[in-house]
């Protein structure tokens, strides 16, 4: 079983934190998909199969032409915030970035 | 003593139109998020659309840089969180980089020193954050913007190294016409990992990183303040510290902050950008265009041409330069006069009217044909240079101000002679001087007479020649 | 009955020869909104100042339509059902939208939910639950919640959905409308918030599988700004619509079947068995094939794998930096942690959780891989039959839509194969539909039909004509409800 420590260190890691009673759930998720996964780890040769990350091969992919197309204006850029300062966006200082 | 272990990251901006994953500007510009497409917001329902130039040119480096070359093209996401990231990942590729182990050779001190390459791969730039003392503002101009990032092996051992491979690699973009590269932009800019290591020592000692660097001459200072101070470290006993510094203005690098772990990016295939593949056609296409690299023009101006390695140097050190040089070469002038006049009069010029050499006026093809002037004794190499100029100045070629202002060197020794002739009449002192007394510098005062009648056009050893003749024959005449 | 009740092509010629006016049909959308709204619930957005327009060729103009609230509308609050969004007002379109704006179609609303589209029950939209039309006292499924209880109770003749694991058929088999997810590029994801990349759809619900036909051949195409959409000019539904399909074969897959066959309630086996006899009478073949289980066990946990890894990662974006919802913090981070605590429900947060353990790097060949290594197999093993067939048909559902409180989101042992046995459409991208096929207990049961990628009019003429046959009447066009 995962420690809820470690659930709570994941969490914080993806910048938010819950409740005991929600870790206590998630642990008992973790358990769930853990013993599904680990009979998959045991299909006879599944380390053979290739991995797929997309439905079906895209034959009609291409790439895009190096054209300037459709942009924001500024007013679109800063339309959903309020924090705003001389056509930025204003968050409190960011300490320890790269200056 | 203690052995230098340095590897560098490189990111460089790639010079495209628009940027790696949207249709937004890809310029530098001093206005706030003005080139900012919904994909570089990382607005809810973004896809990024990947660019045909940006990939072109990521593999042309890589072909340039001699690495191996995937076989398609996928971009990985990296997740992170930070207040420059607006999606919370990075596109970037960590499963098929486009070019692994590669290698940039580099001359160092006069010796070939191959700085070898873990891989080439392309990826975006950030946000930027300009930093106020109570708060941080973030402009999108710069997100999304094409980054390509080289990175070394710990195979680098000296400031001079890393300096000169930065040099070279800056070189590189320019040659292959890939990216300004200007650093005072942030269109490069690099990390710096270093450690020491005893000479009998078999593992990497403890590794401090420098991130973000842009001037070359902070890298050099870096590395020197840190082969310092981490000597200093391990001379006293002590341990040297995992963690990430920064260089400041006095030149002394400062701690930043500790690596507690390591950070942990959860990479995987970004299921937005189907797999293109690398055809045998667009190779082809990009090895045809890869052009002769400064390397190989060095090595090639002191065997081939008899350069001495200062002028090789200027001439291949500038791609738009060196091809300039070598299409005057093609014309078939003398190798000589070529380098003499491009190192001199060309480059000069540049230099004083602070253009590039595609802007100057005069052609490989017109500075050819003033050369043969030369080659053939028409023209003086000052009269040369000073013709270079004037055709700068009025803007016309220099051949034609030759035909219209009769400038072309008096070499027709009939020509010559009548004009001398006249000189030594209206001066019958001078030429007494001569014969009587024997005075020599009665030749110099012709040859100066004889080019400031004939506007200096007069052929000065042609002239020189005839006055001789000429002063001996009225010596013998008057006997 | 009200025109608004009637087919898509009726309502055309109504418009058409001025029997209504869009402007009537818009008033009488909005009004069964807004009345159903206390009941049911399907509505975060009501849009009483949309654009009307006049009635032009194509079937779609001057028509109302509703779209699900993960769809980008320029100018229209868009919140995906999330409190980290209750404030976010799009600057574009969706491409979906862009289309159905040019054909005229009036859009009247942004149905509600599962946050984020991450959920199976309606019953996680920040502005509430959502209600099934038949009986309230029972969930929609979900997550395109809202447009499937939006058309099943006749407020407009189809709305716009999406689906990653089953979010547009699941909910449309419980409603007793059409759910249609077509094959995986053919329509444009620009401007759907992800949840899965790999695994989402844009899709319809429709009152009849013509309808579907209509919606899909106006909103699909190449799209310059999804790479993964492929020209399609040779795919036109609604011009080789036909109820022919003599000759199709179809198969069902046996585990699958035997175990609603071994459910205590024989009703639904006894349903599906009398649509295999259609099938029959429309002149198709049908047989059985069996898939290993093993494979089949492993769908539910490699979905779950898969989904929530992908959507860790796309959910990353919502930090109330620049947009959002943001919450108060004396540094940066503190605002990017209170505004996703705060943001996201309990339910979301548990998912990115397993998402991102996922894809950490010690346990990214065990379980992300391995999730991934599943879905190749299932994918292959349907490839390899869709070489031999037209269709695979199965039950939508092991039992008809639940009462709330009956069952929650959290991950769980049971029902294992039919957890998610509609996601190996998502997995391969396979066009996929379901269609009502009857009643159990006064509630609406239905059967899902799928096929090769890129075989849609197939999949849609397969459906039509099992559609005629079954002879379901939507809950809209009943006098008694």
């Amino acid at each position: 079983m995962i420690e809820i420590e470690k659930l709570k260190d994941y969490a914080n890691k993806l910048m938010f934190d819950m409740n005991e009673e929600e870790y206590k759930t998630l642990q008992d998720e973790f358990e769930v998909i853990l013993k599904q996964m680990d009979l998959i780890g045991q299909i006879p040769d599944i380390d053979k199969v290739s991995p797929m990350t997309f439905p079906f091969p895209n034959e009609d992919v291409s790439l895009r032409e190096d054209e300037v197309g459709d942009y924001l204006t500024v007013s679109e850029v800063l339309e959903n915030t309020t924090h705003q300062v001389n056509d930025q966006v204003k968050v409190p200082r960011v300490v320890g970035g790269d200056e | 003593m203690y052995k230098v272990v340095i590897g560098l990251e490189v990111h460089c901006q790639l010079k495209t139109n628009s940027k790696n994953f949207s249709p937004a500007p890809n310029e530098f510009t001093e206005a706030h998020n003005i080139n900012v497409a919904a994909v570089d917001l990382g607005l809810p329902g973004i896809l990024p659309i990947a660019n045909k130039e940006a990939v072109k040119k990521a593999l042309f480096t890589s072909m340039a840089l001699h690495c191996d070359l995937p076989d398609e093209i996928i971009f990985d996401r990296k997740n992170y969180y930070y207040p420059d990231l607006p999606k919370g990942y990075q596109i970037t590729q960590n499963t098929k980089p486009v070019g692994v182990n590669g290698y940039l050779d580099v001359i160092v001190n006069g010796k070939v020193k191959r700085v070898t390459l873990h891989d080439v791969h392309l990826e975006e730039d950030t946000a930027s954050l300009e930093h106020y003392p109570k708060y941080s503002l973030i402009d999108y101009n710069r997100s999304g913007t094409p980054l390509l990032e080289i990175v070394t092996n710990p195979c680098i051992e000296s400031a001079d190294e890393a300096v000169a491979y930065l040099e070279d690699l800056r070189d590189l973009f320019l040659f292959l016409g890939v990216s300004e590269a200007k650093s005072n932009y942030g269109q490069m800019r690099c990390d710096v990992n270093i450690s020491l290591m005893k000479d009998t020592d078999t593992e990497l000692g403890t590794k401090v990183e420098m991130k973000n660097i842009n001037a070359f001459n902070n890298v050099r200072a870096a590395i020197e303040y840190e082969i310092k101070r981490q000597t200093e470290v391990l001379e006293s006993g002590g341990k040297v510290i995992q963690e990430t510094r920064r260089i400041a203005e006095d030149g002394k690098t400062y701690s930043m902050r500790e690596k507690v772990d390591a950070v942990d990016y959860k990479y995987f295939i970004e299921p937005n950008i189907p797999s293109t593949p690398v055809t045998k056609e667009l190779l082809d296409e990009l090895k045809e265009s890869l052009p002769e690299l400064k390397g190989d023009r060095y090595l090639k101006y002191i065997d081939k041409y008899n350069m001495s390695e200062y002028d090789a140097g200027v001439l291949s050190k500038q791609r738009d330069v060196s091809d300039y040089f070598e299409e005057v070469l093609e014309s078939g002038v003398d190798t000589t006069l070529a380098v003499n006049f491009v190192t001199t009069a060309i480059l000069s010029t540049l230099n004083k009217l602070e253009i590039n050499i595609s802007e100057l006026f005069i052609t490989p093809k017109m500075l050819s044909e003033v050369i043969k002037l030369v080659s053939d004794n028409k023209l003086s190499m000052d009269a040369a240079k000073k013709l270079l100029y004037e055709a700068i100045d009025k803007k016309t070629d220099p051949v034609e101000l030759v035909k219209k202002e009769g400038l072309s060197q008096i070499n027709d020794e009939d020509k010559l002679l009548e004009l001398i002739t006249g000189i030594m009449d209206e001066n019958q002192e001078v030429v007494r001087q001569y014969v009587e007394d024997g005075n020599m510098s009665a030749v110099n005062f012709f040859v100066g007479q004889t080019m400031k009648k004939s506007n200096r056009q007069a052929n000065p050893n042609i002239s020189r020649e005839i006055i001789s003749k000429e002063l001996e024959r009225r010596k013998n005449n008057g006997k | 009955m009200h025109i608004l009740d009637k087919s898509l092509d009726e309502i055309h010629e109504a418009l058409k020869s001025g029997e209504v006016t869009s402007k009537e049909l818009l008033e009488e959308s909005l009004k069964r909104a807004h009345a159903s709204q206390d009941e049911i619930n399907s509505f975060v957005t009501i849009c009483d100042n949309a654009k009307v327009y006049d009635v032009e060729d194509n079937v779609l103009s001057g028509i109302p339509y509703a779209c699900k609230d993960n769809l980008s509308t320029r100018g229209v609050l868009t919140t995906a059902s999330s409190n980290i969004l209750n404030n976010y007002v799009p600057v574009f379109d969706a491409t979906c939208i862009k289309k159905l704006k040019r054909n005229k179609a009036v859009m009247m609303g942004k149905t509600v939910m599962d946050e984020l589209g991450m959920g199976g029950t309606g019953t996680t939209g920040h502005t509430g639950v959502v209600k099934n039309p038949w009986d309230t006292s029972r969930m929609t499924a979900g997550s395109s919640a809202g447009s499937a209880a939006a058309v099943s109770a006749g407020i407009v003749p189809y709305a716009l959905g999406t689906d990653t694991g089953d979010s547009i058929r699941k909910p449309a088999g419980y409603c007793g409308v059409v759910g249609f997810k077509p094959t995986y590029g053919l329509v444009s994801r620009f401007g759907l918030f992800a949840f899965a990349s790999s695994l989402d759809h844009v899709g319809c619900l429709t009152r009849s599988v013509k309808d579907a036909a209509y919606v899909i051949d106006a909103i699909k195409g190449k799209d310059e700004a999804d790479m993964t959409t492929f020209n399609s000019r040779n795919i036109q539904l609604v011009d080789n619509y036909t109820t022919d399909v003599k000759g199709k074969k179809l198969f069902y897959i046996k585990e699958i079947v035997e175990e609603l066959k071994n459910s205590p309630n024989k009703e639904y086996y006894e349903n599906f068995m009398k649509v295999v006899d259609y099938c029959k009478e429309c002149g198709m073949e049908i047989v059985s094939e069996s898939i290993d289980e093993v494979i089949l066990r492993s769908l539910y946990p490699s979905y779950m794998a898969i989904s929530c890894a992908e959507a860790t990662s796309n959910n990353s974006n919502l930090t109330g930096i620049p947009f959002g919802n943001r919450q108060d913090g004396s540094t940066t981070e503190e605002i990017m942690f209170n505004t996703r605590t705060k943001g996201f429900s309990e339910l979301i947060r548990r998912r990115f959780v397993i998402g991102s353990f996922i894809l950490q790097k010690e346990n990214q060949e065990k379980l992300f891989l391995n999730a991934q290594r599943i879905r190749r197999l299932v994918v292959d093993k349907m490839t390899e039959l869709y070489k031999k067939y037209d269709g695979c048909i199965v039950p939508n559902s092991e039992s008809i839509a639940p009462k709330f409180g009956e069952k929650n989101d959290a991950l769980s042992d049971t029902y294992l194969l039919f957890a998610e046995h509609l996601a190996i459409s998502n997995f391969g991208g396979f066009p996929s539909i379901t269609i009502p096929s009857g009643e159990v207990d006064g509630m609406p049961v239905a059967v899902n039909i799928s096929g090769p990628i890129k075989h849609d009019s197939d999949v849609i003429n397969m459906a039509a004509a099992l559609e005629e046959k079954i002879g379901f009447i939507p809950l809209n066009m009943r006098g008694d409800k």
